[in-house]
């Protein structure tokens, strides 16, 4: 897809943290639309900053990440939490709110937007619905285990229907079973064309889903391979 | 759709408030007992203020006639003092028997005073005028009006002397219950924003991580902020309830204390009459710390 504009794009990108640590070197790399992605490597390889530099949690240290070819790194901070609601992100934590339900905590993100009640109550049971959730949206985080509580988080993403999901490490705590669910999950919301990112570290995962994959070592891509596998550095 | 974020907003801070349980509890109490203590402080000063006042206005100079001057004298005498409208205020003609059964029932009708004063033989006590003056500033005035009278050598004695004292004494204990109060105040004042304050950012700081959450999820700052200004809001203002009740609760208990000792009744009657001012002015510090101590306390752990 040469002619299509990056969905993300990465140019020259260098991070650094302060003692000198660099995360990473020199990182060059386009994302397109409708692509799944899965970014792969060791610990402390820099996934998880390299996707933090998207939703720009973290700022480069030098270089620039353009997001439909806007520089990230050049938002405006009072215009960020607009920029986040482009990008739905999941975490291996689930970073739900411990004190509201599945309902509220999917709510949540259309409250902050705004919007009224009704769509609220049309559209969060609805989503909820999608992820397999329906029947326990009243449950708070709590009560529900590790997978269905990614599930929480999952809707959570999708209910801007962002152009971009990034899942960093979404099956680190969960068994096989409920990691494959959200894997499959993930492959669904894609073939509707939202572009996947999803960083691992799970071999069995990434040669299930048969798609891109890119390996990164310390702060460095070094494989960049459509259909991949997971390539051991 | 701004009207909405901010009911969504305020709904959001009074949830906290509800769920938040013993945090909840914790703050409230301190924030209470500061004001309780402030509010406290303030109406004993105000009090013990009222009571001096009462006690200089219900102090009198008494003029004891020696025993060989006439009543129709004093009565002269009674009726010329009377034509100082400006100064004085009352005189009231006080017999030799009414001086007994005044001394008899303040000695308590003790038996053998009464049979001390028999054995005497006769009344010891002098016909008296007691002098009430418009303004306390005036009895040096007066008793010295008094000294220089054309009647000056029917006086046995002015009981002006014993009184200054009192009234000098009082003006001291009034102006250091004036000062400590104010210095009590402002210490509690000081150490309630600081216990406040720290309660609140304990509390804040048990939400921090759900701070990022919000953030990522595309909450602006401002919409992250305000449930804690409500929520701040909140404990002032059932802080406030709760002191007011305390207040009342220790009003009735004192209250009897202070029967007739003001002008204004007892200590009840000044919760009550001054109870708006209170509530007001309680509501309007009570609301001001939860708010001030919650947006110093947020700004800490929301870094953008």
């Amino acid at each position: 897809m040469p002619d299509v504009q990056p969905i993300i794009r990465f140019e020259n990108v260098v991070k650094t943290f302060p003692g000198n640590i660099t995360v990473l070197d020199n990182i060059n790399i386009v994302f397109q639309p409708g692509e799944f992605v899965s970014l792969v490597g060791a610990s402390g390889a820099g996934k998880s900053t390299l996707l933090k530099l998207i939703y720009a949690e973290e700022v480069p240290t030098q270089g620039e990440v353009y997001f439909s070819e806007r520089p990230v790194g050049k938002i405006n901070r009072k215009h960020l939490p607009f920029f986040r609601r482009n990008i739905g992100t999941v975490f291996q934590d689930y970073k739900l709110l411990p004190q509201r339900t599945a309902f509220e905590n999917v709510a949540y993100a259309l409250e902050v937007d705004g919007r009224s009640t009704a769509e609220i109550n049309e559209e969060v049971p609805e989503i909820l619905e999608i992820v397999g959730l329906g029947d326990k949206m009243h449950k708070f985080p709590k009560q529900l285990s590790g997978g269905e509580q990614q599930r929480v988080s999952l809707a959570r993403a999708l209910i801007h229907r962002p152009k971009v999901i990034i899942a960093d490490e979404p099956t680190g705590n969960l068994d096989p079973v409920s990691a494959d669910e959200i894997i499959q999950l993930l492959l669904e919301i894609n073939s509707f064309g939202t572009t996947v990112l999803l960083a691992t570290h799970n071999k069995g995962i990434v040669d299930k889903i048969g798609k891109r994959v890119v390996l990164l070592s310390k702060g460095q891509v070094i494989h960049d391979q459509n259909k991949g596998k997971y390539i051991l550095s | 759709m701004q009207m909405l974020k901010l009911w969504r907003t305020f709904k959001e801070g009074k949830e906290n408030f509800i769920r938040n349980g013993w945090l909840t509890f914790a703050t409230v109490s301190i924030l209470s007992l500061s004001l309780f203590i402030v509010s406290l402080s303030f109406l004993l000063g105000m009090t013990s203020q009222l009571i001096l006042q009462n006690m200089r206005e219900k102090v009198s100079v008494s003029v004891s006639f020696n025993p060989d001057v006439t009543e129709e004298k004093i009565f002269a005498i009674q009726k010329e003092l009377m034509t100082y409208k400006k100064e004085i205020a009352s005189v009231e003609y006080v017999s030799r028997d009414a001086a007994l059964t005044q001394f008899l029932a303040e000695s308590g009708n003790d038996p053998t005073i009464a049979q001390a004063i028999k054995e005497i033989g006769e009344n010891p006590l002098f016909a008296s005028l007691v002098i009430r003056a418009v303004k306390p500033d005036d009895y040096p005035l007066i008793v010295s009006e008094i000294q220089k009278s054309t009647f000056q050598n029917d006086i046995s004695r002015i009981n002006y002397e014993k009184n200054k004292k009192i009234f000098e004494r009082l003006d001291r204990i009034n102006k250091m219950t004036g000062k400590t109060g104010l210095a009590l105040g402002a210490i509690f004042i000081f150490v309630a924003i600081l216990i406040t304050f720290n309660t609140i950012r304990i509390t804040i700081y048990s939400h921090r991580q759900e701070f990022e959450v919000m953030r990522l999820v595309g909450a602006s700052n401002i919409y992250v902020r305000m449930p804690f200004i409500f929520e701040g809001a909140l404990y002032g203002l059932v802080a406030v309830l709760v002191t007011i009740i305390l207040l009342y609760g220790i009003a009735y208990y004192i209250a009897p204390f202070t029967n007739g000792a003001m002008a204004q009744g007892n200590f009840m009657d000044l919760y009550l009459n001054y109870f708006w001012y209170l509530f007001g002015g309680l509501s309007l510090l009570g609301v001001t710390l939860g708010v001030v101590s919650s947006a110093i306390a947020i700004r800490r752990y929301l870094k953008v």
